[in-house]
């Protein structure tokens, strides 16, 4: 564990007064959020809302307007190495002329650096990270031939071979399949059973509370934040999601565990 | 002229060779750049790149008086630049999209080199100018030197390529990622952008600004039909772009003065039209027996279901046979019901008990069992399209 200099736990990642803005409309408003290591921790809220925005200003691919972002207590370039990245399935070109496990081995270019090539050793891990998500079988397939929920599985295995120690992930769980779904809550547990940090943007309010440990409930302002137990109200959902919305009768209690979309 | 005697001209004739390997070696980095233009979805851009080097020919020629091939190259280069900054700063800037930026700059930059060609031809030195082979290309006027560059810059940008392999992958598949792990993608997009206005302006003198970009474009498009690794793609597109040059090159320069870029561009347009239609996996035809097979199973997993449907309804164990025309008559009096039940005999799903009359074998009964269940999405199902379909369905 990564202590600060006064020997308490440094958060995964801290953030203080962040505001983000596309043109005049701001995404994301003076956001506060204090991550702390080894926690699962799921990012909700409306579409809209500022969530991918929030994980993007972390990563510093969107210029913050205000405010200020640490991981580990350092600058995020600073701690590049420790950030592991699962952007949105969608974000890319799955038709793209390339193979499953070349798409893994992209997780280890960061700490190749430039121009240098991923060899043996590199090809090894991306091997071990395909088995963690049960798709070795498919590391020569071409990407276009995959499901959506192959396709999740292979994004997850890319972030792992980064071998960070926080992981920042945009909606793993959507439009993906059953088994997809168990295979990554395994990987995320495992994950946290060592002590990693996860962060997952979520849009399934049923499952939050069988999932994660803690929840930051979002829409353009942090609505609230904190385990989920604590966090996860109906109120506090009502407040991002606005007015009476019957879909959430009774996804914040202990009544309905983990029931499915 | 004859094969043979273009053969024997491409042999013994230094001009023709001279022009033959200029416009080959051109093709080659041009091909190879494209397949990234490509799948970058910036295939105008590689238009809008050449159509704006012409003011920058121009230019070039009235500020140095020179028409040595460096000296338009880059003024060219300059220009083509020049406009892609613009392009650019129009999408970051304004609400205009990415589309029309590029008709614009396209449009207007072509609009100045016209006019500046023109200015240029009245004056007295106009003559010796001969900037107007710029518009659509004259590989005859290649000289040893020019080939030079072309094969030296050419070679120095495919060098870039290999070096850079890695980070030009991440920039195209996938930039956002490549920015979270550190990488500067936007310089990386720089680097790659500048290499494709080099390819460009390479082959101005030979293909001209108007259809350059064919041949940027063209190979690569090609060359994606049939392979589905990058690496192979920007070597396959790099041959085509080659032969495709070399070819029209030939065909041009011993054709009396048909100017080079249009011939260029009919034979890499063949390779195109050869590769959409017979590429494996890819290709039209594939694609055609591709559905033509799912339609067949379909029809036939209908039939049986037809079959599956009447046994139940009998209490039999599927024994019971039943004529063609009941069948037939279950789905509408559609045609092909007896091709179906080929197909389930084939399988061994159906047999015909006499003639004329079917049942369902307990086989065909397990199966038809099958297609009732909801397929979900699981390991070894393919969605139907590139993998083919699996035998048995695999459900």
């Amino acid at each position: 564990m990564i202590r600060s200099e006064s020997g308490a736990p440094a958060p995964a990642i801290e953030v203080n007064d962040l505001t983000v803005a596309y043109g005049e409309q701001p995404v994301l408003w003076d956001i506060d959020l204090t991550i702390r290591q080894g926690s699962l921790t799921a990012i909700v809220g409306p579409n809209g809302a500022g969530k991918t925005t929030l994980i993007k200003a972390v990563l510093e691919l969107v210029p913050r307007a205000a405010g200020r972002v640490e991981v580990l207590g350092r600058p995020y370039r600073e701690a590049r190495g420790e950030v592991a990245y699962v952007p949105q399935r969608g974000s890319v070109d799955w038709d793209f002329p390339t193979s499953v496990l070349d798409v893994v081995l992209m997780g280890t270019y960061g700490r190749l650096g430039w121009i240098r090539r991923p060899g043996r050793r590199e090809r090894r891990e991306a091997m071990e990270a395909l088995e963690k998500v049960g798709m070795e079988a498919f590391a020569d397939r071409q990407i276009s031939q995959l499901s959506g929920g192959q396709q999740q599985r292979v994004f997850l295995a890319r972030a792992l071979v980064q071998e960070a120690r926080i992981h920042l992930m945009d909606e793993p769980f959507q439009g993906v399949d059953a088994r997809t779904e168990k295979a990554i809550v395994e990987v995320l547990r495992e994950l946290r059973a060592r002590g990693d940090t996860v962060v997952c943007v979520h849009h399934a309010l049923q499952t939050v509370r069988e999932y994660f440990d803690e929840v930051a409930i979002l829409n353009v302002r942090m609505i609230a934040a904190g385990p989920v137990d604590e966090a996860f109200t109906e109120q506090n959902l009502r407040l991002a999601y606005g007015g009476r919305v019957p879909f959430l009768q009774g996804v914040t209690g202990f009544e309905v565990p983990g029931d499915g979309p | 002229m004859t094969d043979g005697g273009l053969f024997h001209a491409l042999l013994f004739d230094y001009t023709l060779r001279t022009v033959a390997l200029g416009a080959g070696a051109l093709g080659v980095v041009a091909g190879a750049l494209g397949c990234f233009a490509v799948l970058r979805r910036q295939s105008l851009l590689g238009d809008a790149i050449s159509h704006a080097a012409l003011p920058g020919i121009g230019l070039a020629f009235l500020l140095t008086g020179s028409r040595a091939t460096p000296v338009l190259v880059l003024g060219a280069a300059l220009a083509g630049w020049i406009g892609t900054l613009f392009v650019l700063g129009i999408v970051k800037h304004s609400r205009i999209p990415e589309d029309s930026a590029l008709g614009i700059i396209l449009s207007v930059f072509f609009g100045i080199g016209l006019v500046i060609l023109t200015f240029v031809q009245r004056r007295p030195t106009a003559a010796q100018a001969g900037l107007e082979t710029f518009l659509f290309g004259q590989a005859a006027t290649l000289m040893v030197r020019d080939v030079l560059l072309i094969v030296g810059v050419g070679a120095g940008a495919l060098l870039l390529l290999a070096l850079f392999w890695k980070e030009f992958k991440l920039l195209t598949f996938d930039r956002e990622f490549g920015g979270a792990l550190g990488f500067p993608m936007v310089r990386i997009d720089i680097l790659l952008t500048t290499l494709l206005v080099v390819g460009i302006v390479l082959g101005l003198q030979t293909v001209g600004v108007v259809l350059m970009s064919a041949l940027v474009v063209a190979p690569a498009a090609a060359a994606r039909q049939w392979t589905n690794s990058l690496s192979v793609m920007v070597v396959l597109a790099g041959v085509l772009g080659g032969v495709a040059g070399v070819t029209g090159a030939l065909v041009s320069a011993t054709g009396g003065g048909m100017p080079t870029g249009p011939v260029i561009v009919l034979m890499a347009s063949a390779v195109v039209v050869v590769s959409l239609l017979v590429a494996p996996g890819r290709g039209l035809a594939s694609e055609l027996v591709r559905r033509f097979r799912v339609r067949r199973r379909v029809r036939a997993d209908v039939v049986l279901s037809d079959l599956y449907a009447l046994a139940v309804q009998h209490d039999e164990s599927g024994e019971h046979a039943h004529p063609v025309a009941v069948l037939r008559a279950m789905h509408g009096g559609q045609a092909g019901t007896r091709r179906s039940l080929g197909v389930l005999a084939e399988r061994g799903w159906a047999r015909e008990v006499e003639p004329g009359r079917w049942a369902i074998t307990p086989k065909g009964v397990e199966r038809a069992r099958t297609l009732f269940l909801p397929g979900g999405e699981e390991d070894g199902v393919e969605t139907v399209g590139r993998g083919g379909v699996a035998p048995g369905g695999g459900l």
